[in-house]
């Protein structure tokens, strides 16, 4: 196992941390704000990598594929707050398990019936195909340095929404006590649908990045919708800065195992049995990761105060 | 007599329960009729999922824990089978058995550390273990691995399971023995003090109980009944593979349990009932309507979901209860 590999890996885990954290963002304070447990939120990645490539496939350009995707991935989080969501705060958690998992089978359902059900596989521009060294001799590919800044961007641009604007404030008072913000003259109605479109924007953001790094196809959500899900408990429900940790965590120990387990198991089992069980004990890892940090914190790391 | 006048008292109070039950056992006569012997393969397929979904609604629905991970011990049931078989052993009681063993154990091990958490903490790390129990059984090559291994159908001595009817009916009174057991246990103390702890925990601790032990008894007694309803699954499919502990399972039971009725005995079963014969029938329906569409029958579905909870609330159990009283509240 040399350095250079183990480099590169690390770099590959930051890359699916950060990838990790732009679903989780939305999504904590989705759970952590509005109390609602939202499952079709795999559904925004989804509709993100959709709008992505088919609109770089419909104007021949990656850049205006993506700026044009994010406008639709706002929208549709708005519309589906404003149509379904608002109707379903007041009830139980269960009653929203139901919903948002009928969601998620109209959502893959459509897209299946509007793209066909093979996976679409989306280029990218020469300009960003290619590699760079990150150390002397040591190539890495463009796109995936881009990921890591745009999703190291993104997560400085939540900070400072959150902790620096006059709507940051009034989201954090909202997580805090609704009632209170809502008695000292905050449109909450507003203030929900605005938290869940920007969510579904930064989710669909997700997607477009992954994109063109693995299959675009129906149902590409869920698995990334259950990682980040992890990603949240371990943070704490609705805080921020919790699921920014613990997605760099979960993404570094989730590569990073999937690359030493295997070697790991060689050293006293046989090389076909090690190669067949180090890929599914690595993605225990992350589990036994959250149920050690529950069993020992029960509210997560960084629980937001309140 | 304390249990029979119970039993009397509960069936007469559950009417739905009892006649769910009734209808099963005259299924195979209809189905004998009209010649289908598939329906009798749906209706085992439906009785196993009631009966899963039973196990965990006693958490769920009347203890108030939502358990993201109860396909795990449905599968574990189906693997006790298999791996028993692997190893030679075929007596199907003994792998009861050893499934309602193993079931309690795990449950009691994963109970006691996920109680420790509340609310959708509590969710999550009930999934988190079946997670990894799901990607353990992927990873054991020996016992298949992903692909799963072939399962003979079990050896119920002196039940000789090579007519599926018998099968039918084995699977049919384990359903009326767990719907029975449930009944008693719903009002028992223990029951009702189970039910008090979703209503108010402190309240509970202040009369002077521990609700943890009731949680985590509550909790080993629903893994118990899904780990039986495993071990008969794996005779039903003669297959087992990983994917029956796959997260999506453990949601499938949640779903079936809201759609019939969270917190009601039959709800679980009704669930079962309505969950499968959309599954089974809706393709068939779009089939007529649109052919070209027949595959993508979940774009009905999903919004169907959707409906029962914007427009039947307490699920088709409380839909049943305001049509029989009338249309009052």
């Amino acid at each position: 196992m040399s350095f250079i590999l183990l480099l590169e890996q690390m770099f590959n885990g930051l890359q699916l941390g950060v990838t990790l954290f732009l679903i989780a963002a939305g999504l904590t304070l989705i759970l952590g704000i509005m109390d609602f447990v939202f499952l079709a939120h795999g559904a925004q990645v989804m509709i993100g990598a959709y709008a992505a490539a088919s609109l770089t496939a419909l104007t021949g350009n990656f850049y205006l594929g993506i700026l044009l995707a994010v406008p639709i991935c706002f929208a549709s989080g708005y519309l589906l707050e404003y149509l379904l969501i608002r109707h379903l705060y007041r009830r139980g958690h269960m009653d929203q398990v139901l919903a948002t998992f009928g969601l998620i089978l109209f959502f893959n359902e459509l897209i299946r019936i509007g793209f066909g059900p093979a996976a679409l596989f989306s280029s990218l521009p020469p300009s960003l195909s290619g590699f760079v060294n990150i150390l002397p001799e040591t190539p890495y590919p463009v796109f995936r340095l881009l990921v890591i800044a745009v999703g190291l961007a993104c997560a400085l641009g939540i900070h400072l929404l959150v902790s620096r604007t006059r709507m940051g404030a009034m989201v954090r008072a909202g997580a805090n006590n609704e009632t209170m913000t809502a008695a000292l003259g905050v449109n909450i109605r507003v203030l929900r649908r605005f938290v869940f479109a920007a969510g579904a924007c930064f989710a669909g953001v997700a997607g477009m990045m992954l994109g063109p790094l693995t299959a675009v196809e129906p149902g590409m959500g869920e698995p990334l919708l259950i990682l980040s899900l992890v990603v949240i408990i371990i943070g704490g429900i609705g805080s921020v800065r919790g699921a920014f940790i613990a997605a760099i965590l979960i993404g570094i120990v989730d590569t990073m195992g999937r690359v030493l387990l295997p070697v790991l198991l060689r050293s006293f089992m046989g090389q076909a049995a090690a190669d067949g069980a180090g890929p599914a004990l690595a993605s225990m890892m992350v589990y036994i990761l959250m149920s050690l940090v529950l069993v020992v914190r029960p509210t997560g790391l960084f629980p937001p105060k309140g | 007599m304390g249990v029979v006048s119970i039993l009397l008292e509960g069936l007469s109070r559950n009417r739905a329960l009892g006649l769910i039950l009734m209808g099963f056992a005259l299924f195979p006569v209809l189905s004998g009729i009209m010649d289908e012997p598939f329906w009798n393969d749906l209706a085992m397929r439906i009785m196993l999922l009631g009966m899963a979904a039973m196990g965990l609604n006693l958490v769920l629905g009347y203890g108030g824990m939502v358990s993201f991970g109860h396909a795990a011990f449905v599968g574990i049931g189906a693997y006790c089978v298999g791996i028993s078989q692997f190893y030679g052993f075929d007596n199907g009681w003994a792998h009861a058995v050893i499934s309602l063993a193993v079931c309690g154990a795990m449950g009691l091990v994963i109970g006691f550390l996920s109680l420790r958490t509340t609310g959708i903490y509590f969710i999550m790390i009930t999934l988190a273990f079946a997670q990894m129990l799901y990607f353990l059984f992927v990873s054991l090559e020996t016992f298949g691995g992903d692909d799963g291994m072939s399962i003979d159908r079990a050896d119920f001595m002196p039940i000789d399971l090579w007519d599926p009817l018998r099968l039918y009916y084995l699977i049919w009174a384990a359903l009326v023995v767990v719907s029975l057991l449930l009944m008693v246990i719903v009002r028992s103390r223990f029951g009702v003090v189970l039910e008090a702890i979703r209503g108010n925990e402190s309240r509970v601790e202040a009369m002077g109980l521990v609700p943890l032990r009731f949680k985590i008894t509550g909790y080993v007694i629903s893994a118990m009944i899904c780990g039986l309803a495993g071990t008969l699954f794996a005779s039903w499919q003669e297959y087992v593979s990983p994917d029956i502990m796959h997260w999506s399972r453990s949601g499938e039971l949640m779903i079936i349990i809201i759609l019939g009725g969270i917190g009601t005995l039959a709800g679980p079963l009704i669930g079962a009932v309505a969950f499968l014969l959309l599954e089974e029938w809706l393709p068939e329906l779009m089939h007529l309507v649109a052919p070209a569409y027949a595959e993508n029958w979940m774009i009905i579905f999903g919004p169907v979901l959707i409906a029962v909870v914007l427009f039947a609330r307490g699920g088709l159990m409380g839909l049943i209860n305001r049509v029989g009283a009338g249309g009052r509240p």
